[in-house]
């Protein structure tokens, strides 16, 4: 089959917004039903998703907190990426974690927003949020200390309730 | 924190899967650009393309010893994050790509 070129209507605009979200928009020629069915039917991602690549899908549990996998055989190698599903809303919105098997520990949290714009045409927009270094390191260290904080309380009424060792 | 102004200029030279492959490498050892060519199984001359491009981006250095020219990183170091955001930039919009091919193929079957 011939590979159809670009429509103009395809032009991707890109920017960075702030300075840890990468966001793209780009319109189809298709109505955004048909879109929602192509991210979301598992038959039709795979004859997308892996960039022409071999794609596995291994998980797919295509709702809030549900898990998802994908496995793409490149040339280059094999690259599993992997998250969790933070809001499905039909057919408008899939919010994802994203993690690629390569970078662990820096998960992109992808929010995919999928726009009617009349005449069988829909403008895809996402945007990816980076977790990066220095917010990642404090939200840990926030989380630890809270956590730990929490332990050392519990562990006081523990003691208290236990009474003198 | 990311820097997006090393992306703004950096990305184009960024956004090429043997490009990012001589900078890991470079990461490693210093090497001539034959050494690249036949590493990456590229000719000479396309190999210096992409060397001459990192190198006017500042990602990478030469220098002529002899007859050799000998490639190391640059003095702008590219954070690994940095390099991370690019790759799945040009990873997205390749999806991007796919999925309006796959639009276009499957019009009016469902």
């Amino acid at each position: 089959m011939m590979s159809p070129s670009a429509p103009p209507s395809s032009a991707l605009r890109a920017a960075a917004s702030g300075d840890r979200v990468l966001r793209t928009e780009r319109d189809f020629n298709a109505s955004r039903e048909r879109v929602w069915r192509a991210f979301t039917d598992p038959e039709q991602v795979v004859q997308w998703w892996g960039r022409g690549n071999q794609l596995a899908i291994e998980r797919m549990e295509l709702e809030r907190g549900g898990h998802w996998r994908f496995v793409e055989t490149a040339p280059d190698g094999v690259h599993g990426f992997e998250g969790r599903y933070r809001e499905v809303t039909p057919p408008q919105r899939i919010v994802l974690t994203f993690d690629w098997d390569g970078m662990p520990g820096y998960p992109i949290i992808v929010t995919t927003t999928l726009e009617e714009l009349g005449n069988e045409r829909t403008r895809v927009i996402t945007e990816s949020l980076f977790i990066t270094g220095a917010d990642r390191d404090q939200a840990m260290h926030a989380g630890m200390t809270e956590g730990m904080s929490q332990s050392y309380a519990a562990l006081e009424e523990l003691l208290k309730k236990t009474g003198r060792p | 924190m990311v820097q997006y102004s090393i992306l703004d200029s950096g990305f184009a030279a960024l956004s090429d899967r043997t490009r990012r492959g001589v900078l890991e490498y470079l990461g490693r050892t210093d090497a001539s650009i034959s050494d690249l060519a036949a590493r990456f199984s590229m000719t000479l001359t396309g190999m210096k393309k992409h060397v001459q491009l990192l190198e006017d981006v500042g990602l990478v250095k030469t220098r002529k010893v002899g007859r050799v020219r000998h490639c190391s990183l640059g003095a702008r170091r590219l954070e690994r994050e940095s390099t991370w955001i690019a790759g799945y930039h040009e990873m997205l919009e390749a999806r991007l790509d796919r999925l309006g091919d796959f639009l276009e193929r499957t019009k009016g079957t469902s």
